[in-house]
């Protein structure tokens, strides 16, 4: 539309700029489809043909031992259930105690603004590490529930800084002052002005935290005992990290090999489709949000 | 109350461990008297075992069931099977551990003393509940100086597995090749590098191409120490005997603590390597391939083999079913024809048989009692050999007159070892194999053991006494084990890099005293000095 | 300043002294409670646990509790800065995190604009979607499709390097290509992600300023440079500040497992060492001192950076 639109003077130029713009897109497309597409394969072909280098463009000696052999894991549908439980309602609670709170530190006229800005920075840096963490949580009777994943940390202070800076940058300061002039509070403003205006940055902080809990297995790891609490990267992990068993060396405790060695990396393949598959769906719902320009100026007007 | 029903308990313990030495078979009985008195109430336990990730669900362990029926017991498991490195530190740091902790060495002796308080010193009650604990000690005393710490405490409980070979590594080479050129198996490194160069120029494995041969290769260098199947051994030729790998280069000759790092020896091993690198005889990606990539190479190509000479744990499991025949096992090199060095290689034998901290309790545990029942059950002789290789009847097979022998496995595909570690705790277990049990090894082990035979002649020279270093047997305290693993930190970053370089691109006699300087700067004598001590006062106290 | 009564609450009566956080907090209560479940979760977790920072100055003594250990001062610092690997440790952690940031932080912004300019609907979405994936892959996996497609002998990359000449660098094991292929892998993974906060940025932009550099006759070129570039700045100054606190972090595991014997004098890092000391026995108080030093840096570097960054454009972190 907008080619047709141009003027046939500018259209050379423009013209060679779309060709390089779509060859330099093309070029970046197929380095990195590439590799995932060899992932793909990989999951489903002989492993010993992959590590030797036998499989590039189309899959070898095709089975499925990998995924029946991640499926019939019977910790991977809890797994799933879990994480789905915790990335839903974390990323709620994230974004419940951090969009507020960009809002605040966004107003200029807030006085507390730098020095609370400091404070949270500060914790990005330091932090009394691992231990008094652990002992923290067990002393709030937080260890081995579900809540570990959902409330502790869930202000990330690196997204609280992007959406502030969006907040910032995006809501014109005199917005408010036209909005408070006719009576509008901050809580009102916020809700019916502020966050409709910032879907772009708001689906961006919700992505980040939603992946962020769906990949999360340190929290997991450290603070989880029962298995039927486990999230699904837990259960993964230890999937994935049993095919690495063989990287010691089977003298370590006598021979542990050929059986299990063809369809190692299979395992390895296939544990990262299964873990990303679910999330790639999401994508799209998201994407539509910041895909074109919300109009300021309408609202201005 | 209580102390009443400890007694009784007590009693009833004493009174099954006695009808358990008598026969070890009738465990049944034992269970009922057990049961009767304890009124079916079962004593829930907590633990957590550091298992193999093969290794499948207990739930699923018929032995493990009825071993903790016996011990009247309810064991909560948790099964860690990555990681552990990272949760252990949290929790033992917050003290939040559960009654038992299985899997070897799980808990290292540098925990026991950065942890004082955490573990409950089991000594006591082994005397009144482990009577197959103490039968292990009494019959294997080393099992006793394994178990205890500097302060004469035990903590933790050793394994024995018996059945294990003296060395990790065995090498091979392809006979076939061998025979398609006319060649004879080597005897010393020149005819080694001769045999090498054939393999090379020549179409060895006779598929029409001369170049996809590959002459030699080992293991991943790794980063943090050198481990098995690496060519470290051929400085067996040269008389230095590796203990358990000599993954940080320490190693015992007449008593005297060393360390190969700095041996002119090394040196030579060096020289030598980079002499075959330079002339295309080894893997050129042996130093950045990973693990399964070492193995995958060498399955080569169907029929057609990949590799020519190589180490490894069994030949099988180093080059697949289809390629192993073409494999034949190889004795230890002379360094040259007339070289009158002592011939030597690995000594691994403590190592692959012994295995320190296996299990070991909380002293916070509210059933101290009943969880050393549970340890006791472990260590009785036939189930020892259920945790080893799996459950009586499915992987075990009850000769019916004292002896047992290991059954193949179930599915013909898997070979015997991967269904070890599928079946049961395998290695990683608390066990006692006693030197009476009457077993048969399944094929595995069987063709571990004929394997090794060429390298019985060095492994019988070796003098256990005076050059193995007897590192299973010695504990250190917490000062010295931080002193020496900040110093091997250092040395060991240097002494990898230096070795592959030196292999890849030469330059060793350019750049060696500059290095033993280096060396000698990490605190490597410093470290030599502290293993003698211990090794001195070890031997004074055997 | 903007005149205060704008932001009064009609019903508040009108303050007559200096603006302060005491004075203010009328007017503003209600940014006040909306911050307040912030500032109460991050002071819980995060400052609370702070105790343990003292752990870097005491022995590590586990009967006495987590800050009843001797007083050692200094001690385990100078321990680092006396160590055999200190100025190796320093140089490949610098190196690899300062290559890390300068490089790979312009590659997302480029991809952005470039996706922004792409106007087939159809090719945008799928070019969007597909940059963003490589994020979801584990590191154990990443290195493991390195270690495939960089063999020198059978992987993809390898033979296309062999054929044009390049075949005789081994990408894994060498001194010379451990920081690029280390920095590269990183761009490849990540730079799809890291473009989504641009491209959300640039639909913010307002739709009649693209008309009106059009009506201006401005060549996309021009638009690029006078509309989208303006509207990311202050994204890209945060982001950048931010990415100064980095200078001295390298993520361990991908380091650890991309290391071989071959390319240990550049790839022994700071994180990697800690990691090798813990190996026998835990190192709890000289951890914490490296990672305190560590720490510090980075801190001292982004503080510097949000100095410039408010003294020169009036955008910082506070």
């Amino acid at each position: 539309m907008q080619l047709i639109t141009n003027s046939k003077g500018k259209n050379k130029t423009d013209i060679l700029f779309d060709a390089v713009v779509y060859l330099v897109c093309l070029l970046i497309f197929l380095s990195i489809v590439y590799p995932l597409y060899f992932v793909i394969i990989a999951s489903v072909s002989d492993s010993t043909l992959v590590s030797t280098g036998q499989v590039t463009i189309f899959p070898k000696n095709i089975s499925f031992f990998g995924y029946s052999e991640i499926f019939k894991d019977a910790r991977i549908w809890t797994g799933y259930s879990n994480t789905l439980l915790y990335t839903v309602l974390g990323t709620a609670v994230n974004l419940l105690f951090t969009l507020p709170a960009a809002y605040v530190l966004s107003r200029q006229e807030f006085r507390a603004r730098r020095f609370l800005m400091l404070t949270f920075v500060i914790t990005l840096f330091f932090n009394g590490g691992l231990i008094p963490t652990y002992l923290l949580m067990k002393d709030m009777h937080m260890t081995n529930t579900m809540w570990v994943f959902i409330i502790p940390f869930c202000v990330n202070v690196y997204n609280l800084i992007i959406a502030r800076s969006f907040f910032e940058n995006s809501i014109p300061r005199e917005l408010f002052e036209a909005a408070s002039m006719d009576g509008c509070t901050h809580f009102k403003f916020f809700l019916k002005v502020a966050l409709p205006l910032s879907k772009a940055v708001v689906s961006v902080i919700g992505l980040y935290y939603l992946v962020a809990h769906w990949n999360d297995f340190f929290t997991g790891l450290i603070y989880i005992r029962s298995n039927n609490l486990q999230p699904l990267q837990i259960v993964l992990r230890d999937i994935l990290l049993s095919n690495q068993v063989f990287s010691q060396g089977a003298g370590a405790g006598g021979s542990a090999g050929g059986y299990a060695q063809q369809y190692a990396d299979q395992v390895k393949y296939g544990v990262i489709i299964v873990s990303t598959l679910p999330i790639l769906i999401v994508y799209p719902f998201i994407q539509k949000y910041f895909d074109k320009g919300v109009m300021i100026g309408s609202v201005k007007g | 109350m209580k102390k009443l029903l400890t007694g009784m308990l007590a009693l009833m313990l004493g009174a099954a461990a006695l009808s358990g030495c008598s026969g070890g078979n009738n465990t049944n009985t034992d269970t009922d008297a057990a049961g009767g008195g304890d009124t079916g109430k079962k004593v829930k336990l907590t633990a957590i075992m550091t298992k193999h990730p093969l290794t499948q669900e207990f739930s699923k362990m018929q032995w493990l069931q009825e071993a903790e029926e016996r011990a009247g017991v309810e064991i909560e498991w948790q099964e860690v099977t990555a990681d552990w490195d990272q949760k252990k530190g949290t929790l033992l740091a917050s003290g939040d551990i559960p009654d038992l902790i299985v899997g070897v060495n799980s808990i290292t002796d540098a925990d026991f003393s950065q942890f004082p308080g955490l573990f409950e010193d089991m000594t006591g009650l082994i005397k009144d509940y482990g009577p197959n604990v103490q039968a292990m000690f009494d019959a294997k005393p080393e099992t006793k100086v394994i178990a205890t710490q500097l302060d004469g405490k035990i903590y933790g409980l050793p394994k024995y597995q018996r059945f294990w070979p003296e060395t990790t590594t065995r090498q091979f080479i392809n006979q076939k090749w061998l025979d398609n050129l006319g060649l004879q198996m080597p005897t010393n490194w020149d005819e080694l590098f001769d045999v090498l160069k054939a393999f090379k120029d020549e179409d060895a494995n006779g598929n029409g191409d001369k170049n996809d041969e590959i002459p030699m290769d080992f293991a991943p260098t790794g980063t943090v120490a050198f481990g098995a199947f690496m060519p470290t051994v051929l400085m067996g030729s040269e008389g230095i005997t590796l203990t358990d790998n000599s993954g940080l280069g320490y190693f015992v000759e007449d008593g005297k603590v060393k360390n190969f790092f700095t041996d002119e020896r090394y040196k030579t091993l060096v020289a030598f390597l980079n002499k075959c690198f330079s002339a295309g005889l080894i893997n050129p990606e042996v130093f950045t391939q990973d693990y399964t990539k070492y193995q995958s190479v060498a399955r080569g190509n169907g029929e057609t083999a990949a590799v020519g000479f190589t180490w490894g744990w069994e030949v099988t499991d180093r080059v697949g079913n289809t390629l192993a025949p073409q494999y034949a096992s190889m004795s230890p090199l002379k360094v040259s024809a007339d070289s009158t060095s002592k011939i030597s290689w690995s000594y691994d034998y403590n190592s692959l048989n012994y295995g320190v901290n296996a299990v070991q309790m909380s002293a916070q545990s509210k059933h101290k009692e009943a969880a050393m029942k549970f340890i006791n059950e472990l260590y009785d002789p036939t189930v020892s050999m259920q945790v080893l290789f799996g459950s009586l009847g499915t992987n075990i097979g009850d000769n019916g007159d004292g002896s047992y022998s290991i059954l193949p496995p179930a599915d013909a595909a898997m070979d015997p070892g991967t269904w070890k570690w599928t079946s049961s705790w395998a290695d990683n277990g608390a066990m006692y194999i006693a030197d009476s049990l009457k077993l048969t090894l399944g094929t595995d082990m069987q063709s571990v053991g004929s394997q090794t035979e060429p390298l019985k002649a060095a492994l019988d020279g070796i003098n256990k006494d005076t050059d193995v270093l007897p590192s299973m047997f010695i504990k250190y305290s917490a000062a010295d084990n931080n002193t020496m693993s900040l110093n091997n930190t250092g040395m060991m970053s240097l002494a990898l890099s230096k070795w592959s370089q030196w292999i890849t691109k030469g330059g060793i006699d350019a750049e060696w005293d500059d290095y033993v300087k280096n060396i000698g700067k990490t605190g490597v004598d410093k470290n030599i000095e502290i293993i003698q001590k211990y090794y001195d006062d070890y031997k004074k106290n055997q | 300043m903007i005149s205060k009564n704008l932001y009064e609450h009609p019903a508040q009566p009108r303050a007559h002294k200096k603006p302060t956080v005491l004075n203010t907090f009328k007017r503003d209560h209600q940014l006040w409670i909306m911050i307040f479940p912030a500032i109460v979760v991050i002071f819980i977790f995060n400052y609370i646990p702070m105790y343990g920072i003292q752990l870097a100055f005491r022995d590590y003594d586990f009967s006495k509790g987590l800050t009843g250990g001797a007083w050692r001062g200094l001690f385990y610092f100078r321990q680092f800065f006396d160590s055999y690997m200190f100025a190796d440790l320093m140089k490949n952690t610098v190196a690899i995190s300062l290559a890390t940031v300068i490089l790979s932080f312009p590659a997302p912004i480029i991809l952005a604009l470039l996706i922004n300019q792409v106007r087939w609907k159809r090719a945008k979405k799928t070019l969007q979607t597909t940059v963003y994936l490589p994020h979801f892959i584990s590191i154990v996996v990443m290195v493991g499709l390195l270690n495939v497609l960089l063999s020198p002998n059978s992987g993809v990359i390898g033979h296309i390097l062999s054929s044009v000449g390049l075949g005789d660098v081994n990408l894994l094991g060498s001194t010379g290509t451990f920081v690029p292929v280390y920095v590269l892998s990183e761009i490849w993974q990540h730079c799809g992600w890291n473009s989504i906060i641009y491209l959300a940025a640039l639909s913010t932009v307002d739709p009649q300023l693209y008309d009106s550099s059009k009506i201006d006759g401005a060549s996309r070129w021009q638009t690029i440079k006078h509309v989208d570039i303006p509207a990311l700045i202050p994204t890209i100054i945060i982001l950048f500040v931010l990415s100064m606190g980095n200078v001295l972090s390298t993520g361990f595991e991908k380091v650890f497992l991309m290391q071989n014997a071959l390319n240990l004098p550049v790839s022994e890092v700071i994180a990697t060492y800690v990691y090798k000391i813990g190996i026998i026995s835990n190192q709890f108080s000289y951890s914490a001192a490296i990672g305190l030093f560590n720490t510090v840096i980075n801190f001292v570097f982004l503080y510097a950076m949000n100095m410039i960054a408010r003294k020169s454009s009036d955008i910082s972190l506070w």
